[in-house]
């Protein structure tokens, strides 16, 4: 666990309680980013990512422990100006064009409308600026969300599935977007379900679970913590056989593809091979992020 | 920084509606039109001391104001929290009375044209007998006393999605333009509307707005508003704590 408070840090979060009603959405949550720096939380629905999200933007007043974005309390208003967020359900009005949408997010934030010009165009969005939220496709929709988050420059970016609905290309040129405005120091608290994505730019994973932080460390650190590894093939066989496979320990099937966790996988692989002549594309890799984290949160239940 | 921002988000707002106008359309046009044949039913006949013209200025004036300030900024609200749009408001450095205050403000002068259209209206038939002044303080007054009920539909709003809001608050206008004697005197309707009618603000807006082109001063109709003007903000206060965003 880290060191708190850090001197650096944009974002801080001590002990950090939530509750709806009965429920413990978080339960003593510490969590410090600091400038320049990218972190993702990871863990399953209701580990508290929504509930730390919404306390970092000042949607949700906290209940205990604090937090604190740039020194403020991100309740005040104010505080917010440091912020750029990016929500899943941001539905934009259709009848306000793109243009009008990253110039009012830069009023907002209190800077010039002027300042949407060089974000429209770093997206790629300067030819659409001119056009309604309602004629733009998903993609587009989601870069226009992602300009309006960054017009500003904030000192942080609360990104909530930033990248849903983007094509490979724009993802990547996300992630490189992303990486310019860390070297000027903005830092990143990031939700995605493209777990392995945020492995080449997370600088930490923090896996929640049950409201507690189960783990805050670099990517490759947190996969290394177990010996699973990764069978991926395409196969006739159907999921009740694959998961009969001696050592596997957990199935997907998706895209026509098997991924067979498992931390035996000579032994799978011989008997597969066997049952399945057919079979091709097969690899063979380390744990994944999602597996690693599936597997804490796993052993968390079972304590 | 304020004014700056205020002025950005009325701007955005009056820009929705000039872009999908559909929803004020009806707003604007109904009353107008009640108002045209109402005239050409009732304009030869006096009422209180003042013509008909002017006496259903007041009245449907009323009515004129309500249907926007009632309709436009709740269904507004509730179609940004259904979309998720307040949610991204609330995150950013705006305090959120100004955001509000802007989708009320943004609709007033659709307000005030319904007041314009009624006056030409009333003009043009030559039913209408009232000063330049009388003709100022009851515009001042009709957008003013729109206060609580734009509260009110920001209220329902805050709960209700966008379909629901538009027919809970129909559901409020149409019977309280009837029962507050907006679109007939209450005179010529049943006893009972009449005792109901002094519970309902519009009956009182339409009081003050008639008591501005004729005589009295209406002050005891001001106060019943004003103290229905703090209910309703306290009602949206607590509309907005269990907001669905």
């Amino acid at each position: 666990m880290l060191g708190l408070p850090n001197t650096d840090a944009v974002l801080v979060a001590q002990g950090v309680h939530h509750r709806y009603g009965d429920t413990v959405a978080l339960n003593g949550v510490d969590l410090v980013v600091g400038a320049g720096e990218c972190v993702t939380l990871l863990g399953p629905n209701g580990a508290g990512k929504t509930t730390l999200v919404g306390l970092t933007i000042g949607l949700l007043a906290g209940q205990g422990g604090r937090v604190r974005v740039a020194g403020g309390d991100p309740r005040r208003a104010a505080t917010r100006r440091n912020l750029g967020v990016v929500q899943q359900a941001s539905g934009l009005p259709s009848t306000l064009k793109a243009g009008e949408l990253v110039a009012g997010a830069a009023v907002r934030a209190g800077a010039p409308r002027s300042a949407a010009g060089p974000v429209l165009d770093e997206l790629g969005l300067d030819d659409l600026a001119g056009r309604r939220a309602a004629r733009l496709s998903g993609g587009q929709r989601q870069r226009v969300a992602l300009a309006m988050a960054l017009v500003a420059d904030p000192a942080l970016l609360v990104l909530d599935e930033p990248t849903v609905g983007l094509d490979a290309a724009a993802r990547a040129q996300f992630w490189e977007i992303l990486a310019r405005r860390r070297e000027r120091g903005t830092a990143v608290l990031l939700t995605t379900h493209v777990v392995e994505e945020t492995r080449r730019v997370a600088d930490r994973v923090v896996v929640l679970h049950g409201g507690r932080v189960l783990a805050d460390e670099r990517p490759d650190a947190l996969a290394a913590r177990i010996a699973d590894r990764t069978v991926t093939a395409r196969t006739t066989l159907d999921a009740p056989r694959l998961e009969g496979l001696p050592g596997a320990v957990a199935v997907r099937v998706g895209a026509g593809r098997a991924h067979i966790t498992t931390r035996t996988p000579e032994a799978l692989l011989r008997v597969l091979l066997a049952q399945d002549p057919h079979l091709s594309e097969l690899t063979v890799e380390g744990a994944g992020l999602e597996e690693a984290a599936a597997s804490l949160t796993a052993a968390a239940v079972a304590a | 920084m304020s004014v700056r921002v205020f002025t950005n988000e009325v701007l955005e707002e009056m820009r929705g509606i000039v872009r999908e106008p559909s929803a004020l359309f009806f707003s604007v046009l109904m009353p107008v039109a009640f108002f045209l044949l109402f005239s050409s039913i009732f304009g030869d006949e006096p009422r209180a001391g003042v013509s008909a013209g002017t006496y259903m200025l007041a009245t449907y004036g009323v009515f004129g104001v309500l249907s926007v300030t009632l309709m436009t900024p709740g269904i507004g609200v509730a179609g940004d929290c259904d979309r998720g749009w307040l949610a991204v408001k609330r995150a950013t450095a705006v305090p959120l009375p100004i955001v509000l205050a802007a989708k009320v403000t943004a609709a007033l002068p659709y307000a005030l044209g319904v007041l314009v259209a009624m006056t030409v209206a009333a003009a043009g038939f030559g039913t209408l007998d009232a000063s330049a002044g009388q003709l100022l303080r009851l515009g001042g007054v009709l957008v003013l006393g729109g206060l609580p009920f734009a509260l009110l539909s920001l209220a329902v709003g805050f709960r209700a999605s966008g379909n629901a809001s538009a027919a809970i608050l129909n559901a409020i206008l149409l019977p309280s333009a009837v029962a507050s004697g907006l679109w007939m005197p209450l005179e010529i309707l049943p006893a009972a509307i009449g005792e109901v009618a002094t519970f309902l603000p519009t009956y009182h807006l339409a009081q003050l707005s008639l008591a501005q082109v004729g005589e009295g001063t209406g002050l005891g109709h001001a106060v019943v508003l004003a103290g229905a003007a703090v209910g309703m903000a306290v009602l949206a206060a607590v509309s907005y704590r269990h907001a669905r965003t």
